[in-house]
């Protein structure tokens, strides 16, 4: 084989000057012929009945051409994983922004203007905020068929706990929450969606599930599968939120009143009030080890906020209940998890999907644990690390795993030892780790896996087709990286296609840090299977033996006589020549060894290859407004071998960048059930002004699961982040904080307090 | 019902009827077809949407229509010379694009400053980009990006 040349290296985004020149064309530049504007009326109420609904004023304005409500679906229950959606509300709306109607018309003002003319009466109901409150006896209920407001449970046990813990020589007691957080992509959600004359509609969407969409949209419309077709464009950012939501389904919908392609866009107060914000948790731990700092035993309890409607928050309070478990030598674990119905916006998917607020919380104990022995916090997560070749509580099989790597990278690069062992006034540092999957076989239940198509045109020119989501991360350059690798050709002979579910294959999307792996697994073994076709074209044409042919630079040749070569667009010509005109066509598949969790037991393993990190922060604090400040940051990460390692840099850094957003600033305030900071003057996110120097390193141990060794980044970028630096801040203050987001005022109260019980 | 307005975008002089409730960014996007400024926020707040204005970075969206005329606008699709602008290249080269939405804004950002200033601190760099919000790469590569521009600039000059 020639040597990896391709793979490994930094490549800017294949399409980046596209971006750079303003001449990409986002899911919201979309524009097609004679296409109408679509503005949605919500509630303004979280929870009250729908007595009447009178559109008849604004039908009758000028250039209005459909107004909608409940009446005019099929009244179809549906869901993601829940028959708990409806596309408008039906007989009461359930959270603050719940869609009740919904206007097209010829020019965006005009919506707006219908909006207006629409009547509605409600009869206002009792109405839930918390989960806490939601769980109690008689409280409202959200939904009528789901008492005491339990949209799902979820149980995990494995060892003895309360042995464990009986015997445990220090135990952390402490209980935590964490906050909502919006995900404040650029880009809103929002759709294009057409329709043909035999009722099949194309939605054009920005979106990182572009295949699984359709089953629940098909649904929601009394539709086959085959009448929804999806075509992705590229799109402003996802990080997780991005996947179904009813704002797609009011253009579709109306897409088949009018019959007239619809264009619906959240403006950002509706994406900040209806969009699918993280899942705050209340989470206890009861968390023991030995004199040695050895784990013992973890209890942990849940109570997630499902919002009016399950998105995917039950898995990702199940999730929030066992992940982190195969991130130590865990042997005694028992958790349980609740997702509590609430009248507040829909909760969903953010950037680590529960690990992360486990990991908060976990790590915290971790830390509080390290103090109460005296024992150096890295030190501890070292002692109790999982290691390569192992098996976890869970059964999740582990192959790489450079843990360890990452913890002695990240204390070295930041000075951790030098700085821990002074003690520094409002000074501090604070470490975390974090593991991962790449790929959750909880989520993807039918099969498991990824595919692709790899087509070669008579021209040379290779297309890449797939059929998961580049949000912004620059997978489609990963995918061109892995078939130009496998294929040696240079990059730029490649082209990695559009997603357009009519052509491409059925991929489960980008969510589970699963692109690199999966996808890039699927691209690889269709660009082998493409390979091997062409390659027996030119062994016939070198009349030589198919086994024998290697391709570099683009040139075809026998091992050992590289200067008798052929070129790949000459081979590609009589490929296609002899085959009458037949592009040659690769394709592939990718099979992982996963083993979907015993619904009992839980044991299984989710993933074929999990990627760890260890995070550490510097905070200096501010005595007297409570100010936290991050001075430096390193993020030392296992990534298995790094096929962009710019690009993998720039994912730690985002990742970074938002876990620090998440630990001092953001945070959705909701008041008498209404969002109260939509907006981003109010709900503020990290600026170029927020951010410290964040130093990445890649660890890089080979993964046998993964294409060309890879793992994948995308969510333990940030799992680590918020432990970090709340880590940091009990070092520089003595303060532990259990709440998320830290405002100074909170801050400051505690380091009074702190103050006070010392005077005292 | 509609204003006439007469500017020049990217050099070229435009007159257009434009209607009063309308911003700078609906004008460019929907009646010049310049699709390089994004809708981010619609209230001045992400700045996707920034054009240079008569030299100065401005949120096209804060901007209403009528308030336009007679003024010089420079969008990101009127930044490359027949080759891409050098703050183009620096973006993509140090990976500083990543979704690509906040570029467009945060290039023009970025113009003006080197304009006014041709050799920034880092600090000035991060207050100068400070109204433009990016969620995808923590700003570390973007910041970069300009650093390098600038170099690459002072060299062409001294050169």
């Amino acid at each position: 084989m020639p040597k990896i040349q391709i793979v490994g290296r930094s490549y800017p985004q294949i399409d980046g000057m596209e971006k750079a020149t303003g001449r990409t064309r986002f899911a919201s530049d979309i524009k097609l012929a004679g296409m109408l504007h679509a503005r949605v009326l919500r509630s303004p109420y979280p929870h009250a009945r729908i007595l009447n609904i009178d559109t008849s004023r604004a039908k009758a304005l000028p250039g209005v051409k459909a107004v909608v409500t409940y009446a005019d679906t099929p009244g179809i229950k549906f869901g993601p994983r829940s028959d708990d959606w409806t596309i408008f509300a039906d007989d009461k709306v359930r959270f603050c922004g719940d869609e009740v109607a919904a206007v097209a018309a010829v020019d965006e003002d005009t919506a707006e203007e219908a909006l207006e003319l629409i009547r509605v009466e409600y009869e206002e109901l009792p109405f839930v905020e918390s989960p806490l409150e939601a769980l109690k006896p008689g409280a409202p209920l959200v939904h009528e068929d789901h008492p005491g407001n339990v949209a799902a449970e979820f149980k995990v046990e494995a060892g003895d706990v309360d042995r464990a813990l009986a015997n445990s020589h220090v135990v952390c007691e402490e209980s935590f929450y964490t906050n909502q957080t919006y995900q404040a992509y650029l880009e809103p959600m929002g759709a294009v969606a057409d329709v043909d004359l035999a009722g099949r509609i194309t939605l054009y969407a920005g979106n990182q599930i572009p295949s699984m969409i359709r089953v629940p949209y098909a649904k929601a419309l009394g539709l086959t599968l085959d009448q929804v077709r999806v075509v992705l464009p590229d799109y402003g950012g996802g990080f997780g939120a991005k996947m179904e939501t009813n704002t797609h389904l009011v253009a579709m919908l109306l897409a088949q009143k009018t019959g007239r392609p619809v264009r619906h866009f959240n403006t950002r107060h509706d994406d900040f009030i209806a969009g699918n914000p993280r899942v705050p948790m209340y989470i206890d731990i009861k968390l023991g080890a030995d004199k040695e700092g050895v784990i013992t035993g973890k209890e942990v309890k849940v109570i997630g906020d499902a919002g009016a409607r399950i998105v995917y928050s039950q898995i990702i309070v199940a999730t929030a209940c066992y992940r982190v478990d195969s991130l130590y030598r865990f042997k005694n674990v028992r958790a349980k998890g609740i997702t509590a119905y609430t009248n507040t916006v829909p909760t969903s998917c953010f950037r680590g999907f529960g690990n992360t607020q486990a990991t908060f919380v976990l790590e915290s104990a971790m830390d509080i644990l390290a103090h109460k022995l005296g024992m150096d916090p890295a030190e501890m997560r070292v002692k109790n690390s999982i290691g390569p070749d192992s098996v976890s509580v869970h059964g999740w099989k582990i192959n790489s795993c450079g843990l360890k790597e990452c913890v002695e990278e990240a204390t070295k690069m930041s000075g951790w030892a030098e700085k821990k062992a002074k003690k520094r006034p409002l000074k501090g540092i604070g470490l975390s780790c974090c593991n991962h999957v790449s790929g959750n076989r909880a989520f993807a239940r039918e099969f498991d896996g990824g595919a692709g198509i790899v087509r070669i045109g008579r021209d040379g020119r290779i297309s890449v087709y797939h059929g998961e989501s580049d949000m912004g991360q620059g997978q489609k350059t990963v995918y061109a990286q892995i078939a130009a690798e496998t294929l040696g050709v240079p990059l730029d002979w490649v082209s990695v296609m559009q997603v357009d579910t009519d052509i491409s294959p059925w991929g489960f999307g980008s969510f589970a840090t699963r692109g690199t792996l999966m996808g890039g697994n699927g691209v690889l073994a269709a660009s082998k299977d493409a390979f091997i076709k062409l390659a027996q074209v030119a062994a016939d044409m070198m009349e030589s033996n198919v086994d024998d042919v290697v391709c570099e630079g683009g040139r075809f040749y026998v091992k050992g006589s590289p200067d008798k070569s052929l070129d790949f667009k000459e081979v590609a010509l009589n490929a296609t020549d002899s085959n009458h005109g037949s592009p040659v066509m690769g394709t592939g598949f990718y099979d992982p060894p996963t083993v979907l969790p015993d619904p009992k037991t839980k044991q299984g393993n989710i993933s074929p290859a999990y990627p760890f990190g260890c995070q550490i922060a510097e905070v200096e604090v501010d005595p007297t407004t409570g100010k936290v400040t991050v001075t430096n940051f390193v993020a030392a990460h296992d990534v298995g071998r790094a096929i962009n390692p710019m690009a993998l840099e720039g994912q730690i850094q985002g990742g970074v960048a938002q876990g620090l957003g998440w630990t001092l600033m953001e945070n959705m305030v909701t008041n008498k059930g209404k969002v109260a900071n939509a907006n981003f003057l109010d709900y503020l996110i990290p600026t170029a002004l927020d951010m410290p120097p964040v130093e990445p390193k890649l660890i890089e141990p080979y993964e046998p699961n993964g294409p060309y060794g890879a793992k994948g980044i995308g969510e333990p970028a940030i799992n680590p982040t918020m432990s970090a630096i709340t880590n940091a801040i009990y070092d520089a203050t003595g303060v532990r904080i259990t709440e998320l987001p830290v405002s100074p005022e909170k801050l400051l109260a505690e380091m009074e307090k702190l103050k006070g019980s010392h005077e005292g | 019902m509609k204003i006439p307005i007469e500017f020049v975008v990217n050099g070229e002089p435009q007159a257009l009827f434009v209607k009063p409730n309308h911003t700078l960014l609906d004008v460019l996007r929907d009646d010049l077809g310049l699709l390089g400024a994004k809708k981010g926020c619609g209230e001045g707040k992400c700045g996707t949407c920034t054009v240079i204005m008569d030299g100065k970075p401005v949120n096209s969206c804060l901007i209403l229509a009528p308030r336009a005329d007679g003024s010089d606008i420079i969008t990101v699709e009127g930044l490359a010379d027949g080759e891409p602008h050098p703050m183009q290249k620096a973006f993509v080269e140090q990976g500083a694009v990543q979704c690509g939405f906040c570029t467009p804004g945060m290039i023009m950002t970025a113009c003006a400053l080197l304009d006014e200033k041709s050799d920034p601190s880092e600090e000035e760099i991060r207050l100068a980009l400070s109204g433009n919000l990016c969620r995808c790469t923590g700003y570390a590569k973007i910041v970069e990006a300009v650093q390098v521009c600038a170099q690459r600039i002072q060299q062409d000059k001294g050169a």
